[in-house]
């Protein structure tokens, strides 16, 4: 059991999933669209997501302090200093 | 012996985080080649007093104006140069922890490879541009995410500031517990909240 965290317009959500943990990058994206169409993500459920929502998001591969496999799909973090115009 | 912390880009993140880490027991070093400019105020931790200052002087004798020499406990030094190759092992030396609040990949390699090399930790701090999302990560599990465009918006007119806070004070906790017990956790920043990935 691999557990699919998907993080989207500031909410961050968990969606337990049999997978193999080195699922490609594409599926875990398609499949994470399909998850918040279908409503099996608590607290976010977009049915009429595009399917290249997460075309741009990153992928990793984590292990949690408790020792779960878990999977993130969140926006890339390329900033932190300066105001950029 | 004190311990040094070598604090990496004092812009939105860097400055936040410092704001948040001048109890601890540390010296700060600061770097960062920009100035302030009056659009920073609304989204850095900068007052009307430093437009035109070098940042990282800037932040330094703001730490000293208000808090006092307590600030960092031991004290901040400003180093007012653009880290690179050339001098990033003389800015690592001494330091026993290394953060990285840095705007581009290319700076975070630059110190990451310059980390390794002289056995430094070294925690990154990280905003997503449409500021929703935020990372703290240490080095051994972070890759620097490339901007979608080269020179990518974010954080204007101060519209991200609550993430910015909020990344800020996670990283200065992430670093709380490194000083305290040595442990390296890594969080995942978001709307709803700070959650331990590592």
């Amino acid at each position: 059991m691999t557990i699919l965290n998907i993080t989207y317009q500031g909410r961050s959500a968990d969606y337990h999933l049999d997978l193999d943990h080195a699922t490609g990058d594409a599926d875990i994206r398609r499949i994470a669209v399909e998850v918040v169409r279908s409503g099996g993500v608590r607290g976010l459920h977009l049915p009429n997501l595009p399917m290249s929502t997460f075309n741009t998001f990153v992928v990793d591969r984590l292990r949690a302090p408790n020792g779960e496999q878990r999977i993130y799909l969140r926006p890339k973090v390329p900033f932190g200093c300066q105001l950029r115009v | 012996m004190a311990k040094r912390i070598l604090i990496c880009g004092v812009g939105a993140l860097g400055s936040t985080c410092v704001y948040f880490i001048r109890n601890v027991e540390a010296e700060l070093r600061l770097v960062d080649f920009d100035r302030v400019e009056s659009k920073n105020l609304s989204a850095q931790w900068f007052v009307k007093q430093s437009v035109g200052k070098n940042k990282a002087e800037a932040v330094r004798l703001q730490l000293a104006n208000f808090f006092g020499t307590s600030a960092g406990k031991q004290g901040a030094e400003a180093m007012g140069v653009r880290l690179a190759t050339t001098n990033v092992a003389q800015l690592l030396a001494g330091c026993d922890l290394a953060v990285d609040c840095f705007d581009n990949a290319d700076s975070r390699n630059v110190l990451s490879e310059g980390a390794r090399a002289a056995n430094v930790p070294l925690l990154h701090g990280a905003l997503a541009a449409d500021g929703t999302v935020g990372l703290v990560r240490w080095d051994e599990r972070f890759t620097a995410d490339k901007e979608d465009v080269e020179g990518q918006a974010t954080c204007e007119g101060g519209e991200h500031l609550p993430m910015i806070g909020l990344v800020g004070a996670t990283l200065a906790r992430s670093i709380q517990d490194f000083l305290k017990s040595g442990d390296r956790n890594d969080y995942l920043v978001s709307l709803s909240g700070s959650v331990q990935t590592s």
